[in-house]
């Protein structure tokens, strides 16, 4: 997955930063911003393959930058991570419409982050695959 | 037996007369026959007699009625043989009678006028009751309001007048639904609840329900219980409302700061457990990296710490368990570095900070380091909520009448709006529309108030206007006033 474009968002800037050095360190492109309005800029000046985000946030929370994404044909399909220190951030039935790949609670593991990242951008890549396939 | 003589020797006298009479007319020679003149004798002794029994009995009668006047009915009969009517006529024996049964009617009338007596000490002590009771209803915060079975308001006190929106003065007998408003959907709810608890004959009902008043929602718990007379039917309804507002605010307020101290605590837990992973794994290639970790898990450590010792202050505070070191502070000098502390973050985001603080004498007996915490929290809050290109001024100025210092944080902020101004400082309360624009836990502002008020005397206010800014500070006595020396003993160590 070395080279895939990777969106992290977090007002912390530590959690950004850590996050960040975790996925370089493997390869991976990154750009981070400290809220979901700047987030959402940056993802639509350049798609990105996967997005990281924060829960609360000031300014624009990370359900409100994950709507946004969703309701643009551009970034409708990335598939986003959400890292949250709340126990009980929304409900399963938001989750799948918003179509969040993962809820990561805080305090979290960057190794399992890195795990999840991965698996989600390869699953994403077999059913693209698979797709094309059928097309051909 | 001296009035039985008495009557005898009386009867015995008439009866003489009567023969002597007789005898008169027996033995003077008026030419009669002396058949006709003892005939004639016989009649007169005769008639004299009869006359005189019948006087006893007249007398007997009388006597008769007075003595069972007052007594049973059993008691009262007619002599049976003329020894009876003799041993108990005579004018003495009247009297007696009657002054038997006068002695009689007296203990009567003194048993009547205790009775009286004890009736009314009871209505008294009913009234007073009853008085009792309607000013514990009357004076209660909770809403009372009783109907009977027609429908028709017996009771409501002040807080139900202010919930239905009528006078209980003007409104006493009338019917319920002639004194709610037909527009009001919760009111005939509530209404409808009386009348289905009285159908179901229900002992206790309960229910949440809500109301407007004046504009606000509130939430109240309403017990509604039915009244029985001695027929065991029912003749009346009692509502207690007690207002649940506040209590359901603190619930949730207490909902929404657990999430925020929970939040809050995890994010800097979030940052030592992934930088220490990294550590461990040895994604910190260079020293420099790894001295750039180390130092995250240092400040996010102190940063947890700080947190705690927040939330644990604000709690000693309440329970008075903190310890309080006073010492004579200037407060200009302890603005002066607590601005030199602020500034660095103000301008990462723009913010002008001014102190204008004249060298005067302004200093007040307190404890350093609290009121350090009190004015990096009243800075920062205002840094935080203020946008980019703001500015945030803080002011000391000196009332010499007063014998007090008052300092002043204004901001060019995004202000409160004017319903929530009030709440600012209650713990765990933030406002609703800024939470978007920093984080917090809502114990700040809180931890200001325990600090100026509880620990020091003074007092805290606040301005604000929303996209205008804000003005918040506090108020202390001058150091040397005896006010804030007695107070201050007072403080629990």
């Amino acid at each position: 997955m070395a080279g895939k474009k990777v969106l992290v968002v977090d007002d912390e800037i530590h959690i950004v930063h850590v996050v960040a050095i975790k996925l370089r360190n493997n390869g991976y492109d990154v750009t981070t911003a400290c809220n979901g309005a700047e987030a959402l800029e940056l993802a639509l000046q350049n798609k990105p393959d996967m997005v990281v985000t924060d829960f609360q946030m000031p300014v624009m929370t990370g359900l409100e930058l994950i709507k946004q994404l969703r309701g643009n044909e551009l970034t409708k399909d990335v598939p986003v991570v959400m890292l949250t220190a709340r126990g009980f951030a929304i409900e399963d039935e938001q989750k799948e419409d918003l179509k969040i790949s993962e809820f990561i609670s805080k305090p979290f593991s960057p190794k399992e982050l890195l795990r999840n990242i991965e698996d989600i951008l390869y699953n994403n890549a077999v059913k693209n695959e698979d797709a094309e396939i059928n097309v051909g | 037996m001296r009035t039985e003589g008495k009557l005898n020797l009386f009867v015995l006298i008439v009866v003489m007369c009567s023969l002597s009479v007789c005898g008169l007319a027996v033995w003077q020679d008026s030419g009669v026959g002396v058949g006709v003149r003892l005939l004639l004798a016989a009649l007169m002794t005769a008639g004299v007699i009869w006359l005189s029994l019948n006087w006893l009995k007249l007398v007997g009668e009388i006597t008769s009625i007075v003595s069972c006047f007052g007594q049973k009915q059993s008691a009262r009969k007619n002599p049976k043989s003329l020894s009876d009517w003799l041993g108990l006529t005579g004018v003495d024996g009247i009297s007696q009678v009657v002054n038997e049964q006068l002695n009689n009617n007296d203990g009567l009338t003194g048993k009547l006028k205790e009775q009286i007596r004890d009736l009314q000490i009871q209505i008294q002590l009913s009234q007073r009751q009853k008085n009792n009771t309607e000013a514990i209803i009357y004076s209660i915060n909770d809403a009372v309001l009783v109907i009977d079975e027609l429908d028709r308001v017996l009771m409501a006190n002040g807080e139900a007048g202010k919930i239905f929106g009528f006078d209980f003065r003007n409104s006493r007998y009338k019917s319920i639904d002639d004194l709610i408003s037909d527009n009001n959907s919760e009111h005939k709810e509530f209404v409808n609840f009386l009348r289905q608890s009285r159908q179901n004959k229900a002992s206790h009902t309960r229910r949440e329900i809500e109301f407007l008043i004046e504009d606000r929602m509130r939430s109240f718990d309403c017990i509604i219980s039915c009244v029985y007379d001695s027929k065991e039917q029912i003749s009346a309804v009692a509502a207690v409302l007690h207002d649940v507002t506040r209590e359901k605010e603190i619930s949730q307020m207490k909902n929404d700061f657990v999430s925020h101290v929970s939040h809050e605590l995890k994010t800097p837990l979030a940052s030592i457990t992934a930088y220490s992973e990294m550590l461990v794994d040895g994604e910190a290639d260079n020293e420099q990296t790894k001295k750039e970790f180390y130092g995250v898990i240092q400040s996010q450590a102190k940063r947890l710490n700080a947190l705690i010792e927040d939330i644990l202050n604000v709690s000693r505070i309440e329970s008075g368990l903190i310890k309080v070191k006073k010492e004579p502070v200037s407060l200009t000098i302890l603005i002066e570095e607590q601005l030199q502390m602020i500034k660095g973050f103000a301008e990462e985001k723009d913010i002008e900070v001014v102190g204008q603080n004249p060298i005067v004498f302004d200093q007040v007996y307190a404890d350093k380091d609290m009121l350090q915490q009190v004015i990096v929290n009243l800075l920062s809050n205002a840094v935080k909520y203020t946008p980019a290109g703001g500015k945030v001024n803080i002011e000391t100025e000196v009332d010499a009448i007063e014998n007090l210092v008052r300092v002043s944080v204004i901001d060019t902020g995004v202000g409160i709006a004017e319903d929530e101004v009030e709440h600012v400082f209650d713990k765990f309360y933030r406002v609703e529309a800024n939470k978007a624009q920093a984080k917090g836990t809502g114990l700040g502002l809180n931890l200001v108030k325990q600090i100026v008020e509880k620990v020091h005397s003074g007092k805290v206010f606040v301005k604000s206007q929303r996209g205008v800014g804000s003005t918040f500070g506090f108020e202390l006595p001058l150091a040397g006033t005896n006010s804030e020396k007695v107070k201050s003993e007072m403080v629990r160590r």
